[in-house]
């Protein structure tokens, strides 16, 4: 069952939200302003983070996911009126799922499960992502080498690829930092 | 603009943090510049910038008080959500600073280096700023690795709503902090703290809050979005204009809707010290100086990005096309010549006088 931390720092009552979650078999702690909150996360782990979405904290919460990229938490927002629209812009927009207030207790437990699942997932994506993204940066770097080597060394293209790979082997290095190597060095020399 | 004629007045729902720079959008309502450029601006106050972000990203706001960083952490989505955003002017340059714990500002001052001084703590050094890809982040950490401090690695960094860091210092949780004022003056107040540094004194003039909205906005509506900018932009002139003004925009400020501090208070932070060069100083217009929208504001802060290793690769013709959209120059002229604000040549100012490693 995951540990929920709810974060109650505004005048909005979450007594109710906490005791349909302990019903409801989770392990709740409950924090009641920045402090408590950074101790809570760093002490107990929380596995989801429930907040208001007029709580001061969020931006504290939203520190903790830089700084800890590959270990953030989910967060859920809790709302006491349900503008569909700002639902919709938070979930595309990091916070994992969104609570109004007034929901049965008994719909509580699903929506915690598919926040955690739906966290994973856009982990998961994310990472997929700056991995993309270095590919296409690699890719860049050693066209530009592979470029230099063209111009300067008049290699062709074949040629100038090997260049670089025999490099990366005896090196021990990959072939986008002897790329990298390479453009710095022309850079320096002109 | 026509004046008499008469036409519905459009409503734009404008969120601000209370904070001492959301004063050109309180003034702006205060003396009617709103409905003199055919708008009616309803303000929001919010807690936290996640709440700005996400309001104006959702369309229930449609303009926003926000730090100019935030602005760029969203178009490239640092720890966030990403969107596209427009940055119609800027509001104010300067007013924010570093405050350390009394001791460890007591021996600053006898010349100690900081980074001795916060190596000595029993504890890994804890200094907040106000949002991860905030301004306050940006002079926090600039002023740090000017002394040799890794921000990223030598202490512990943490965002924490401006209220709450006097009282934080106070228990002894915070070793310093940078936020903007009447928070930086307060530590002096409770004597838990010193400000040890003015951001004006990082750089002089820096881009400090802007007046955002969704770029779709900017581009469907220009004509909105230009008599927005018209009645704040008049707003940041008459608060320049005399000290008078200013103290009148204190007692408004003091309102409980809005930040709820006493006038006084808030006076001692609005009002230019007698001292200090007023380059370095709290200032909202500067003959348009600090309105314009420079582009090599936004470069400097792509830049910062990069340097803490939040945002990868350096592909300056990308980023100048990325700025081209978010800064909306064209709104911003046309702005300034309906009011008679001068304009710049440029597009771009002389560069920010902080160290500046791209490659390491």
């Amino acid at each position: 069952m995951p540990r929920i931390l709810l974060l109650n720092d505004t005048e909005k009552p979450l007594g109710e939200l906490r005791d349909a979650l302990q019903a409801g078999g989770h392990e709740v702690l409950v924090a009641t302003g920045t402090r408590a909150l950074l101790k809570a996360v760093e002490e107990q782990q929380p596995d989801v983070v429930i907040v208001d979405v007029d709580s001061p904290s969020r931006d504290t919460l939203e520190q903790l996911a830089l700084i800890d990229r590959h270990a953030p938490r989910p967060v859920v927002v809790f709302s006491a009126d349900a503008d569909e629209q700002l639902i919709r812009a938070a979930l595309g927009a990091g916070v994992t799922a969104y609570i109004v207030d007034g929901l049965a207790p008994a719909r509580l437990a699903p929506i915690i499960q598919v926040a955690l699942a739906r966290f994973e997932q856009q982990s998961h994506l994310r990472r997929r992502l700056d991995e993309v993204q270095q590919k296409l940066q690699d890719r860049k770097l050693i066209d530009q080498a592979k470029g230099l080597l063209m111009d300067k060394r008049g290699m062709g293209e074949a040629e100038a690829y090997a260049a670089l790979r025999r490099q990366a082997m005896q090196q021990n290095l990959k072939l986008a930092d002897v790329a990298r190597r390479i453009i710095a060095m022309a850079e320096l020399l002109g | 603009m026509t004046l008499d004629k008469p036409r519905r007045r459009r409503v734009l729902h404008v969120g601000f943090v209370p904070l001492i720079d959301c004063a050109p959008l309180v003034a702006a309502v205060r003396l009617g510049l709103d409905g003199k450029h055919g708008l009616s601006l309803q303000l929001h106050r919010q807690a936290s910038w996640a709440a700005v972000r996400d309001k104006l990203l959702s369309g229930e706001l449609d303009a926003v008080h926000a730090l100019a960083g935030l602005v760029y952490g969203v178009e490239t989505g640092i720890g966030g959500p990403r969107g596209e955003l427009a940055i119609l002017m800027t509001l104010n340059q300067n007013g924010q600073a570093i405050v350390l714990s009394s001791g460890l500002a007591r021996e600053l001052e006898r010349g100690r280096p900081l980074r001795e001084l916060l190596s000595a703590l029993p504890r890994m050094p804890v200094l907040a700023q106000t949002f991860p890809t905030g301004t306050h982040a940006m002079w926090l950490y600039c002023w740090l690795a000017a002394q040799g401090v890794d921000p990223l690695r030598d202490i512990h960094g943490l965002s924490m709503p401006p209220p709450q860091m006097p009282a934080a210092m106070a228990a002894g949780d915070l070793d310093g902090y940078c936020a903007g004022e009447p928070w930086s003056r307060q530590a002096e107040a409770l004597g838990v703290g010193k400000r040890v540094v003015r951001s004006g004194q990082i750089w002089p003039g820096h881009p400090e809050k802007v007046l955002a909205c969704r770029r779709q906005f900017a581009a469907l509506e220009p004509e909105t979005a230009t008599a927005l900018t018209a009645a704040v932009l008049e707003a940041c002139r008459w608060l320049d204009q005399s000290p008078d003004h200013r103290r009148q925009a204190a007692q408004w400020l003091a309102h409980a809707d809005i930040i709820g501090l006493p006038a006084g208070h808030l006076a001692a932070c609005l009002l230019p010290p007698a001292d200090e060069a007023p380059s370095t100083c709290l200032r909202f217009h500067a003959d348009g100086q600090v309105n314009f929208p420079w582009i090599s504001d936004g470069r400097w802060f792509l830049r910062q990005f990069r340097r803490w290793g939040w945002l990868a690769g350096a592909d300056a013709v990308h980023d100048d096309a990325l700025l081209a959209e978010v800064h909306r120059l064209a709104s911003y002229r046309a702005a300034a010549q309906r009011i008679g604000v001068p304009l710049p040549v440029e597009n771009s100012r002389s560069g920010p006088p902080l160290d500046d490693p791209q490659r390491e």
